[in-house]
């Protein structure tokens, strides 16, 4: 009876006895992948891939090996937690200047555009994009497919069926920047996480398209908003004709919603709370 | 060697484990979506399978056989094959930066598969020789990675595929899966 207990913990303990001597006898792990584990300590660890790394461990890998990789592929998790930048920082003896680098993803149109025809192929804005330049009478338009809700790690992007377009919550965007590499129209825009005023449409009046015009709801090009504001922060784009905002320049004072007659301009935080514009007549 | 070379072909296409022993197939559903992920899981199991079957059947010759204790193969086999991923990781992690990265998470999680148990219990079973239960892990082992590439292949062409909502994920991955293995059940007169 006693024969199999003893062979059990004489296997038992070789086992272990061989486990330690490998790991004395072996030199010991590379500097580089030492620091590399310390390092994804203080990460995330949602392996998210926005910093364009597989995972958060390879990050950590070449944040060991060059910590100015942090500046540029920023993880953008780690920029929205001030402890977690702080314990970053310390680590590799960093100088993050959270505020300029923190950004918040905004879908700049405001919906409602009418359909040019119905569209009935695959549900994805990539596929649609490519029939005649989408199915909305806009070509700027955001196609509401929800190309950009797949890859948002946050969950923070919405359909707001009330106006047909996708929605970001700005309080679960994390700004990492993976929708704007998604959207095939290129109307997600990154703006600073303190900006106060974001605007709404991306229609180029210039680049005339034949058979598309803009919708009612987008900018109607008043330069009212160029000249409510009294910090000269809204500038005119004469080559894209659309106002420009300077964020170093803006106090958030807010004259430019309230001057804009078309609800263009908005808030950044009322984005997913905006209500639905009423239909004009023509 | 004749005998060697039914053994081989025989856990790579008629016992094949994953499709007509069905140990494994946590990591068959699991690893299976990307190629990539496939071939470094693949290449994992075969390794520790390897390592795992000149280990335990040294142990089962020398050690379990002449103290008449071979009803404890399962609780001894688990010990050893633990220890063995242990040092393998070990080894890996100093010596080749390059492979640790390439296998990544898998080396640890096989620890726990039932595939590399299976198959040190199989050649117990059956009273291999050394040289007969390396050739049979080694067998078991590219089986299980041309099973999973096979899949990861057939899942990465049917994510493009218009899928009905209620089947896509893992429901149709079942479907496929029993679809291989009845076509793999043709293999059965082979030998």
């Amino acid at each position: 009876m006693w024969i199999p207990i003893l062979i059990l913990t004489a296997i038992g303990i070789v086992c272990g006895i061989l486990i330690w001597v490998t790991n004395r006898t072996l030199p010991p792990e590379p500097a580089s992948l030492q620091k590399a584990e310390e390092v994804s300590e203080k990460l995330p660890g949602m392996n998210c891939g926005a910093c364009g790394f597989p995972g958060c461990f390879a990050y950590a890998q070449a944040l060991a090996k060059d910590k100015n990789v942090f500046f540029s592929n920023t993880c953008t998790t780690v920029l929205q937690n001030q402890k977690m930048l702080d314990d970053l920082e310390k680590s590799l003896d960093l100088q993050i200047d959270k505020d300029s680098m923190n950004k918040k993803a905004v879908v700049s149109c405001t919906g409602n555009c009418e359909n040019i025809g119905t569209y009935l192929g695959v549900g994805s804005c990539k596929s649609a994009n490519k029939i005649l330049r989408g199915f909305k009478k806009c070509p700027y338009g955001c196609l509401g497919l929800g190309d950009c809700i797949k890859v948002c790690p946050q969950k923070a992007i919405s359909i707001d069926i009330d106006r047909k377009i996708a929605v970001i919550d700005v309080s679960k965007c994390i700004g990492c920047g993976l929708c704007v590499k998604e959207c095939p129209r290129k109307i997600i825009k990154l703006v600073p996480a303190d900006a106060k005023v974001v605007f709404l449409c991306s229609y180029e009046g210039l680049k005339n398209i034949p058979g598309r015009g803009k919708c009612d709801f987008g900018c109607i090009r008043c330069r009212k908003c160029v000249k409510a504001c009294e910090n000269g922060a809204i500038t005119w784009n004469e080559a894209k004709s659309i106002p420009e905002i300077d964020y170093s320049k803006c106090d958030s004072c807010g004259a430019c919603i309230e001057a804009c007659p078309n609800n263009v301009l908005e808030k950044l935080t009322d984005i997913h709370i905006r209500p639905k514009p009423a239909p004009k007549k023509k | 060697m004749n005998s060697l070379l039914t053994i081989f072909l025989g856990m790579v296409l008629i016992n094949n484990f994953i499709l007509s022993k069905f140990l494994g197939l946590c990591p068959f559903f699991g690893v299976s979506k990307k190629l990539t992920n496939a071939i470094s899981m693949g290449t994992a199991v075969t390794l520790v399978m390897v390592i795992a079957s000149v280990a335990t059947s040294i142990i089962h010759k020398y050690i379990l056989i002449p103290y008449d204790v071979e009803f404890m193969n399962i609780i001894i086999y688990i010990l050893v094959i633990a220890a063995l991923v242990q040092i393998v990781e070990i080894v890996i992690k100093r010596t080749n930066i390059t492979l640790y990265n390439a296998l990544g998470i898998y080396l640890p999680l096989i620890t726990t598969n039932c595939a590399v148990l299976g198959v040190t219990l199989i050649n117990a079973q059956n009273n291999y020789s050394l040289m007969q239960s390396i050739i049979s892990a080694l067998g078991g082992g590219l089986g299980f990675t041309l099973i999973l590439i096979i899949m990861s292949a057939i899942r990465e062409k049917n994510e493009l595929a218009d899928t009905p909502k209620s089947m896509r994920g893992l429901p149709i991955a079942f479907i496929i899966a029993s679809l291989l293995s009845l076509a793999f059940m043709g293999f059965n007169g082979l030998l």
